[in-house]
């Protein structure tokens, strides 16, 4: 589902300056896995989230996602590779002159999906977050943990084949955290593959899934059923 | 479809609401910029008919001695007269217009000022002989030829006329254009930075939109549109001044300036697809090439 081979991403930061945010990075995600990538700031996690999205395209390596080689993508397809992963954001990104009910119903609306089936899946969504009761409120109105799990809807209500999360609890207390980890755990049983870059310890420790660590843009470990950090 | 030319058409007016003070900016430099545009093709439309009209018409007008200047042509000196310019070669055409028809015109051009016509006599006015030549460039020809001719008072080259007319136009059509250019350029930056500044405000927006696989038209169209339609309306209202202006000026100088047929209404509608065209292609271009960089994949 995704695959990176040999993956190098430097920023320039001036002339003979630059940063090495990904070095030679190899790794494969298969279709239903649930994946931590973990890391200090600065380890690359979010480069790595940028070019799955292909917001940013490496300097060396290839990159397949959902099946299409990234680096020889057409520009005019991008917005196809994009329909097929949902993406949550740490700071949720919800428009505040819409409602709930709306701002999930944006994501159909931009990609031209017709009314007949806006008005069928927005509900049905809506509900898998637990927030029908919700829909007519406005994203200000919510708590964070509400807002997150709109966001997560939005993300979700594409069917995508891939669900990308920055970050999603690292605005939220601990207790609201675990609300969410719960509902893309659903999500991965739907069959989705989740990928999620975080330092939230424990989260990871909890959740007992795939981790990948980055430190100074190289993979130091990629272990199943994985926690945090190394004996944490 | 139609679900998606809602969403594209209500942003676009959301846009044009939300920028109210610069949608209105926009409206009024492309009404100026049109209107100038309007005007100086309405005018090459009155040059065109003026030139049609005249230039198919005398040349020359000879006119002759009536024992005021000069001693009064004879019958005979007459007949020599208009033989010898029949003969002539780049003579197309001799007309006689004796002191009656002069008398006759005259009254007809001033007819609403009856003081003008009561100081005239109906035998002050010359009778002529009115000539079109084959090339009217060769009138040195006839006023070389003619002048010495005995009953010969003046001749005039009414060309002459139409020349003055047609430079004085040129000018005024020139400086038209000129600033209705330069009017347009900036109409054009006007319309790019009001679309920027729409396309900023609305940057959370189009980001969601860009993750969520939005296709590049889609997140474009509606701003594209916002300018489109505020040229658009610029055009209307620069149409809808000409209309409402240059039939009225066209008939004040029509019943100043006889002789010479002017534009209207028809000539006004005309120049309305044009004045459409431009409003809404520059807005179009300059939108376009604004969200270039702007809103890259």
């Amino acid at each position: 589902m995704i695959k990176l081979q040999n993956v190098t991403k430097t920023y320039k930061r001036g002339a003979d300056d630059q940063v090495i945010a990904l070095d030679d990075v190899t790794v494969e995600v298969t279709k239903g896995e649930f994946v931590f990538v973990v890391g200090p700031s600065g380890s690359g996690k979010s480069t790595f989230m940028k070019l799955l999205t292909r917001e940013q395209l490496p300097d060396g390596g290839e990159i397949w996602v959902a099946g299409k080689n990234l680096a020889t993508l057409r520009s005019w397809k991008v917005p196809v590779l994009r329909r097929e992963i949902g993406y949550v954001f740490q700071d949720f990104k919800l428009l505040e002159n819409k409602t709930v009910y709306e701002n999930v119903a944006f994501a159909l609306e931009v990609i031209g999906r017709p009314r007949r089936e806006i008005e069928k899946r927005v509900p049905e969504v809506l509900e898998l977050v637990g927030l029908t009761e919700k829909s007519r409120a406005h994203p200000h109105e919510l708590s964070g943990g509400q807002q997150q799990r709109v966001s997560v809807a939005r993300a979700f209500v594409n069917n995508p084949r891939i669900l990308l999360c920055d970050e999603p609890t690292g605005n939220l207390d601990p207790s609201t955290s675990v609300g969410v980890m719960k509902l893309l755990d659903r999500i991965n049983r739907t069959g989705a593959t989740v990928v999620m870059a975080t330092h939230d310890q424990h989260i990871v420790d909890s959740m007992r899934r795939r981790v990948i660590e980055l430190e100074n843009g190289h993979v130091v470990r990629d272990q199943s059923r994985g926690v945090y950090g190394y004996g944490g | 479809m139609t679900a998606r030319w809602t969403y594209v058409i209500r942003e676009a007016f959301v846009g044009l609401r939300r920028n109210l003070m610069m949608t209105v900016a926009v409206i009024l430099s492309v009404t100026v910029s049109l209107t100038l545009l309007g005007a100086s093709l309405l005018l090459s439309e009155q040059v065109d008919l003026a030139t049609d009209d005249w230039t198919g018409r005398v040349e020359v007008s000879i006119y002759l001695c009536d024992d005021r200047v000069c001693p009064a042509i004879t019958p005979e000196q007459q007949e020599q007269l208009r033989e010898d310019l029949e003969d002539q070669e780049v003579v197309a055409e001799v007309f006689y217009e004796s002191k009656q028809d002069a008398y006759e015109r005259f009254t007809a051009m001033f007819a609403d000022q009856e003081s003008l016509i009561d100081a005239i006599d109906a035998d002050i006015l010359p009778a002529s002989f009115r000539v079109r030549l084959e090339n009217p460039n060769l009138f040195n020809v006839i006023a070389d030829q003619f002048s010495t001719y005995p009953g010969v008072e003046e001749i005039v080259a009414q060309r002459e006329v139409l020349n003055q007319f047609l430079r004085f136009t040129n000018v005024v059509r020139t400086a038209a254009l000129v600033v209705a250019a330069i009017q347009l350029v900036a109409a054009g930056v006007l319309i790019a930075n009001t679309i920027r500044v729409a396309a900023f405000a609305r940057r959370e927006q189009t980001g969601i939109m860009r993750l969520v696989g939005a296709s590049n038209w889609y997140i474009r169209l509606p701003f594209v549109l916002e300018g489109v339609f505020a040229g658009l309306i610029g055009a209307l209202v620069s149409w809808g001044l000409l209309w409402g202006t240059v039939p009225r000026v066209a008939t004040s100088l029509a019943r100043d300036i006889e002789l010479m047929p002017f534009i209207g209404e028809a000539q006004v509608i005309a120049v309305g697809p044009w004045l459409l065209l431009a409003g809404t292609g520059i807005a179009a271009v300059s939108s376009i090439l604004a969200l270039r960089r702007f809103l890259d994949i």
